[in-house]
């Protein structure tokens, strides 16, 4: 039987080390792919993620489950990913590769992917990488929340700290660009 | 049906929250009605589900294959990427230096241009292995018999000086210093005359090759214009030919018309 969030906190917060690599185990894929997809770039992503958990265990004691361990773990991370982008004083830059290596993507194709479909999806990756990196970061960061950690209005409002009618007025106005980006770029959605 | 929205509140609002599913029924409830009248609402609901589902295939290698996992590993950065961009360089050069030092970094430039070498050769037992020990077919450079000569000599004094008393020692060591800024100044002489002789060889080479190419020109267009001047006379030849063709029609009309 699998224990919950709240469970694993508890242990860690009485010492238990094992627990708390459960919870890393379980919340390092999300917070990593969050990183990755606000800030673009792999190794800041995963320096990120590494913080994250770093300054998590640390202010663990403090933790009192006011909200959700995976919600404190989320703020955490968008805090050093708005620290990492003021620091470069850019938006961030999607690490597309240029020249993509036939053999390498077969490598990563799924078994029931032909070799042409892989291509044309990666080549819209790069596309929906390109958009979103052109996004201001509050609509970016509320469509990644929405989108890829499916996270409520209300969730992700409580997170960045704004009012709910805000964050769907940035998630209205960061789709509406990615219809126009996306279109210009011959992805008609 | 009406290309002007008159949805009664905040339409990009319910449009957002109806798109997400994230609306309460009531709400729903009406936009659904509302979206059976307005096209434009209509139009952009399919639109921006068309991005959304765009979005949902934007899965990053990294992250598809599962790259955070690799975070198994201690949670902190490299120690030497904490240190400040001077104390990376200082420790850099650092490095470099020890590393040049060990490896007996060597760097000339001589006749055969510039050499970069590494490693401690073995030593020498004496004056006369020097040369065996030299690559086959490679000719002695002039001053490495005199430098030799001259390491001997100082390696020789320098013993002589241990042996000495202190005061002598001295004044040995003095001596010794003296010949080696001598040597060291000869030395200078005759890097500046190899390569002042390098650039002389250089000049001769460019002087040579440019000298060719002008030769070649001038010998292609000596080709082109013999070749010009046969196209030339062939066309007057055929001109001429004509010409007089047209002065007999000429004088054959006229006669004709004499006649008449």
């Amino acid at each position: 039987m699998t224990s919950t969030d709240e469970e694993l906190v508890a242990r860690s917060i009485r010492g238990d080390a094992d627990s708390f690599n459960e919870l890393i185990l379980r919340w390092e894929r999300p917070i990593y792919a969050l990183a990755y997809r606000t800030i673009g770039r792999e190794e800041d992503a995963r320096d990120v993620c590494q913080e994250t958990f770093l300054r998590a265990f640390r202010a663990l004691p403090g933790f009192r489950g006011q909200a959700k361990f995976s919600s404190w773990l989320y703020r955490i991370a968008l805090n050093l990913c708005r620290d990492w982008m003021r620091r470069q004083r850019r938006t961030p830059v999607v690490q597309a590769p240029e020249n993509v290596d036939l053999m390498d993507l077969a490598v990563a194709a799924e078994p029931s992917e032909s070799i042409e479909d892989l291509v044309a999806r990666k080549d819209l990756t790069r596309i929906v990488e390109k958009a979103m990196a052109r996004l201001p970061e509050e609509q970016r960061t509320a469509i990644v929340l929405k989108e890829y950690h499916g996270l409520t209005f209300q969730e992700i409002a409580d997170l960045v700290g704004c009012p709910l009618s805000t964050v769907k007025t940035r998630l209205y106005q960061g789709l509406t660009v990615l219809r126009r980006e996306l279109g210009h770029n011959g992805k008609r959605p | 049906m009406t290309d002007t929205c008159v949805y009664g509140g905040d339409r990009d609002d319910a449009l957002i929250a109806y798109l997400y599913d994230d609306i309460d029924p009531v709400e729903r409830a009406r936009f659904d009605a509302h979206l059976g009248a307005c096209a434009r609402c209509r139009d952009e609901v399919r639109a921006l589900s068309g991005v959304r589902r765009q979005l949902a295939q934007w899965e990053p290698d990294l992250i598809a294959a599962g790259r955070p996992s690799s975070l198994g590993g201690p949670l902190r950065r490299p120690w030497w990427r904490e240190l400040p961009a001077w104390a990376q360089v200082a420790a850099a050069l650092l490095f470099l230096g020890v590393a040049g030092g060990l490896a007996n970094l060597d760097v000339r430039y001589d006749r055969n241009g510039l050499s970069v070498r590494t490693g401690w050769p073995a030593r020498a037992q004496s004056v006369a292995a020097v040369p065996a020990a030299r690559p086959a077919g490679t000719a002695p450079a002039p001053w490495r018999a005199d430098l030799t000569a001259l390491e001997q000599q100082l390696r020789t004094e320098l013993r002589a000086a241990q042996a000495s008393a202190t005061v002598v020692a001295a004044a040995d060591r003095q001596a010794t210093s003296r010949t080696t800024s001598a040597g060291d100044s000869e030395m200078l002489r005759r890097v500046r005359a190899l390569l002042d002789e390098s650039e002389r060889r250089q000049q001769r080479e460019l002087a040579l090759r440019v000298a060719a190419v002008l030769r070649d020109v001038s010998t292609q267009r000596q080709a082109d214009l013999v070749k010009i001047d046969r196209s030339l006379g062939a066309v007057q030849n055929n001109l001429g030919v004509e010409v007089m063709k047209q002065r007999q029609s000429l004088n054959l009309l006229y006669r004709a018309s004499q006649r008449q």
